[in-house]
């Protein structure tokens, strides 16, 4: 009662490599295609690749290098980009085919082709791969972000800050997509690195659509690439697993010599010195130095911390406390950093917030704090401390004429008490008792869940 | 390219005669090596083990399935069981290894067994050469335990509802006073169609099992999204690594067959010929058992599971009440005046009494927040409670001085009858699961070896009376079982609610209330101290950062 399933090899397995029509015509568009998305064409790209600084190279140089793409309309790629390279590409494959018309394969043309693609998707996935395996693309909530209610955040920034809480989880996800990278790099191994991405990425795109982040027509172009790269070796997955038939490997494997065999080895070095070695490297030294996503200049020293508000007077007149009164501040953060935010019954305009991944280098333009969440008013401020004085302004470009000068004493560790003019000239007088505010999110991580608690 | 030369290198054909190869290829399948033998009998005891359930609840459960009056539940507990060896405890030197301790016992166990089982064949005669037949059947068996399990997974994310849409309450909560499982399982609930989509993944990768041609597709599949899944839950202390752990195991071991022949063909670039053995059904009766097997699984688990899920997710979300609240009342409020027996507190944040913000909820919920510890659940709130107070995802892992009440509501007087939804030690939930699950923790399973918390103790002194609540007003509130739609009523949810028990030691309160249009609120009654209150809440109409949901499970309107 038993079957052993083995069909036998035909005999004309082996031997022709001449290709359909069909398959001529779709490689021939695909070629264009690709070409035109993954090779930069653009003088733009150029006028970035030369204002880099070499000698003091910062691993935002290599992400955005590792990230380009085409963007014929606007700041950021949409799928019109591609409509118009497919329409290119289109007419090129009517021309090739006139022109061309007694060739008979082009194993070698895929070959080159499949070559550029897979190190054009290992710089994609490497770049986003180290910024999380060292997790700076979505750092720990800042103590404003903790302090604000749950639905004060657009989806995207809840995203984010879902993923920042777990350092080890974004390290993990970081780890991935390095794997696949450095599978992509050795040719052998690149329909398992396909198997790994698309499904990584895949989730990725998804995540995109359903959290309305900006980056789902570049994770697409990803997805794209580890497609064209899987259609390789479906056809032999598929005669194999599914239809369980004897299956012929790739047999094309060109030789490369003499100065080709050297120039071989010069790219692929430079590449993985480059997107490897170094960019793993410098993003390593900055993860060092704290996420890109905060400010970096130092704030207040021994004030970063929640407090409760217990007097508050505008034009000597006290207020208070109150969770319904426009005026009066309902507490306040004071971040590491030169941060304040301010908990007050007031309208704050959606901050805005790049749905894509941006690596800002100066303070004012590194958002992330307020971005995507209403609930607090932010401040950054200039500390004066010989005289005791916070110039604050108000983060937020809405509100660019929201300033303030306040002068601070802190008669003990946990009071600060701060006084001075608004913008509109009224005077301020507010005393600031620091809350030791135990946050479950951190009790629970220190203890677990299974032992109770009481907070 | 010009300058490269290129080789078409000629395949590494065999070039003996069909015959032959046939031959050499039999030979394969019909000598074992005997370390393979070893490996086998090994590996058939433990994945049979950990396929098959341990625990008699199990069995108890599926033989009371009311058939003609189903819940989705039921089916669901047919595939979400405990599993493994566990005569010897769930124990090696008194830790459970995290959870894990059951498969290292049974794989202790296995090996034992296999060891045994080696012996026994050395005085066989004739000794076995192959375990081909059973090889099957054990791929078989672990391919529908696999499937079965991530489809009934798979199921409540394809109907949306294991992981709600925040409640009012829970948008009220600040980012830093929920647990980390929390903001995780939030973070999906706020993306409803996302979690569709992972609902649909889960239930196409249990479906390929079904099929011998997908089976390493599905098992790709299940191996990478549980592989995922695994690191989350220990990440995010989700509670379920033990179980999601388990399907990445199942999908290695379906793996195992097809990996060297990827690998031949990928890596080594070598002609590759899969040869598998297949029992032959040739006698009628094999036939029509296989294909009633077949068509009973899909039938039961494609089929039946989705539309039950899709009552669920109508009518009754389980992790919600499925009792809508009073229409008037819902909404977020300011506590704008509050009294404790005559004496009115101002409001400041850091008052111990007062309560500061108040919700009701689209369900039979009130909750309010009040700046003084208080014990807290820190459970996920799964499971399956059929009674609406038992639900208690708007209370898990939620901090900042959040109470939850679930209350009757006396619409004809307008008193609201109010129970604490905490519980110091929660009801068992996933009772077939056994421990791991997203029901059992140390504190219920072991017969609640934590102590009730001080509020917890007080309570039972400041309590109201079991019989709180009079005849008269039972009449206005109705029956609580029938409240929910006739189309999503089932035998589960009339036995729960029979065996239910009535004087559970609670915080009550009753509370009389007053309102024209909703935008004021008067409450004024009992509380759970045994004080009397008067509370006036004003509604605040605000805007979320954060966007609706555009798939609303339950049915509240």
């Amino acid at each position: 009662m038993s079957a052993i399933n083995v069909t036998y090899l035909s005999p004309d397995l082996e031997t022709d490599t001449s290709w359909t029509k069909a398959e001529k015509v779709l490689f021939r568009f695909f070629f264009i295609y690709f070409f035109l998305q993954i090779v930069p064409l653009d003088w733009k790209f150029y006028r970035d690749l030369f204002a880099i600084n070499w000698f003091d190279l910062h691993y935002r140089d290599i992400f955005y290098l590792s990230r380009y793409i085409p963007r014929l309309f606007a700041d950021s790629p949409s799928f019109a980009d591609w409509g118009v390279i497919a329409l290119v590409a289109l007419a090129g494959t009517l021309v090739w085919g006139f022109l061309d018309t007694k060739r008979e394969e082009y194993t070698s043309w895929q070959y080159a082709l499949r070559v550029l693609l897979r190190y054009r998707l290992a710089a994609g996935v490497i770049g986003y791969g180290f910024i999380k395996l060292f997790p700076l693309q979505s750092p720990y909530p800042s103590l404003s972000n903790l302090n604000t209610y749950y639905g004060d955040f657009t989806d995207w920034k809840l995203f984010s800050l879902s993923l920042g809480i777990v350092p080890s989880y974004e390290s993990f996800l970081g780890g991935v997509e390095i794997l696949a990278g450095l599978l992509l790099l050795n040719r052998k191994t690149t329909t398992v690195a396909t198997l790994i991405i698309l499904p990584f990425t895949g989730n990725v795109f998804m995540s995109n659509l359903a959290y309305s982040g900006g980056e789902y027509v570049y994770s697409f172009f990803l997805i794209a690439i580890a497609l064209f790269l899987l259609s390789f070796d479906i056809k032999r997955l598929f005669t194999l697993l599914t239809l369980e038939k004897p299956t012929i490997p790739n047999r094309y494997h060109p030789v490369f010599e003499g100065k080709w065999k050297a120039i071989r080895i010069v790219l692929k070095s430079a590449f993985i010195f480059l997107f490897v070695f170094l960019y793993g490297f410098k993003s390593y030294a900055g993860y060092q130095v704290g996420s890109y996503q905060y400010p970096q200049k130092a704030g207040l020293s021994n004030a970063s911390g929640l407090y409760n508000v217990r007097t508050f007077r505008i034009n000597s007149k006290e207020l208070p406390y109150s969770k319904t009164d426009p005026v009066r501040w309902q507490d306040v953060v004071f971040e590491k950093w030169a941060t304040i935010s301010v908990r007050l019954n007031q309208p704050v305009s959606l901050a805005p917030e790049k749905r894509t991944e941006e690596l800002y280098e100066k303070d004012e333009e590194r958002q992330y704090e307020l971005a995507g969440t209403t609930g607090r008013t932010y401040y950054s401020y200039q500390l004066d401390t010989t005289q005791h004085l916070l110039y604050l302004k108000n983060r937020n470009k809405d509100k660019p004429n929201d300033t303030l000068i306040l002068h601070y004493s802190r008669p003990d560790s946990t009071q600060i008490i701060l006084s001075g003019l608004t913008q509109s000239k009224d005077t301020l007088y507010v005393v600031l008792d620091k809350i030791q505010k135990k946050y479950l999110l951190e009790e629970v991580q220190r203890q677990g869940r299974q032992k109770a608690l009481k907070l | 390219m010009s300058k490269t030369e290129t080789v078409h290198e000629n395949v590494v054909l065999d070039t003996s005669s069909p015959a032959e190869v046939n031959s050499g290829l039999n030979t394969r399948l019909s000598n074992w090596k005997e370390y393979q033998k070893i490996a086998f009998r090994i590996a058939f005891i433990f994945f049979v083990s950990i396929s098959i359930p341990n625990n008699a609840e199990w069995y108890d459960h599926v033989i009371h399935i009311d058939w003609t009056n189903l819940h989705y539940r039921d089916l669901y507990d047919i595939a979400r069981f405990g599993s493994g060896i566990n005569f010897f405890g769930n124990k090696i030197f008194g830790s459970q290894l995290n959870g894990y301790a059951n498969w290292v016992i049974t794989l202790l166990v296995s090996i034992g067994v296999g060891v045994i089982w080696t012996v026994v064949d050395r005085y066989r005669k004739p000794q076995p050469k192959e375990y081909n037949n059973l090889y099957y059947w054990l791929r078989a068996i672990v391919r529908y335990r696999a499937g079965i399990g991530i489809i009934g997974f798979g199921f409540t994310k394809l109907l949306p509802v294991q992981m709600p849409y925040p409640s009012v309450g829970l948008l009220n909560t600040n980012f830093g006073d929920l647990t980390a499982q929390k903001i995780y399982w939030l973070s999906i609930g706020i993306v409803p169609w996302y979690q569709v989509f992972a609902g649909v993944v889960e239930v196409l990768a249990g479906a390929l099992l079904f099929f011998r041609g997908t089976t390493t597709f599905g098992a790709i599949l299940l191996f990478g999204a549980l592989g995922d899944i695994v690191f989350v839950n220990f990440a995010y202390d989700g509670g379920v690594h033990v179980y999601s752990s388990y399907f990445v195991l199942l999908s290695g071991f379906l793996l195992v067959q097809d990996i060297p022949r990827l690998y031949n063909l990928l890596i080594l670039e070598r002609l590759t010929i899969p040869v598998n053995y297949y029992p032959s059904f040739s006698q009628k009766w094999q036939k029509y058992t296989r294909a009633a097997i077949k068509v009973g699984v899909f039938y039961v688990f494609l089929i039946l599971l989705f539309y039950l899920q899709y009552v669920n997710f109508k009518y009754d979300p389980y992790k919600q009440p499925s009792t809508k609240g009073v229409t008037a009342l819902r909404g977020l409020y300011n506590v704008t005046e509050f009294k404790v027996n005559n004496q009115t507190i101002p409001y400041s944040p850091l008052d111990t009494v007062r309560w500061q913000q108040a919700t009701f909820e689209n369900w039979t919920t009130l909750t309010f927040r009040v700046n003084k510890p208080t014990a807290l659940d820190l459970s996920n709130g799964g499971g399956d409670p059929q009674r609406d107070i038992n639900r208690t995802f708007e209370l898990t892992g939620v901090g900042g001085g959040q109470r939850a009440f679930h209350y009757y509501a006396d619409t004809v007087d307008h008193v609201l009858y109010l129970q604490d939804k905490y519980k110091a030690i929660p009801d068992r939930r996933n009772r077939v699961a056994g421990v791991g699950g997203d029901g059992g923790t140390e504190k219920n399973l072991n017969g609640g070896i934590d102590k009730p918390l001080t509020e917890g103790a007080s309570t039972e002194k400041a309590s109201l009376d079991p019989n709180w609540i009079n005849p008269e007003a039972w009449k206005h509130i109705g029956d609580e079982v029938k409240m929910i739609d006739p189309k999503a009523a089932s035998t589960r949810r009339d036995r729960e609610f029979a065996t239910a028990k009535k004087s559970e030691k609670r915080n009550r309160m009753i509370l009389h209330y007053e309102t024209t249009d909703g935008n004021r609120v008067i409450l004024k009654g009992i509380d759970q101290y045994k004080d009397s209150i008067y509370v006036v809440l004003e509604k605040v109409n605000r805007s979320y950062a954060l966007p609706s949901s555009t798939l609303e499970a339950g049915k509240y309107k």
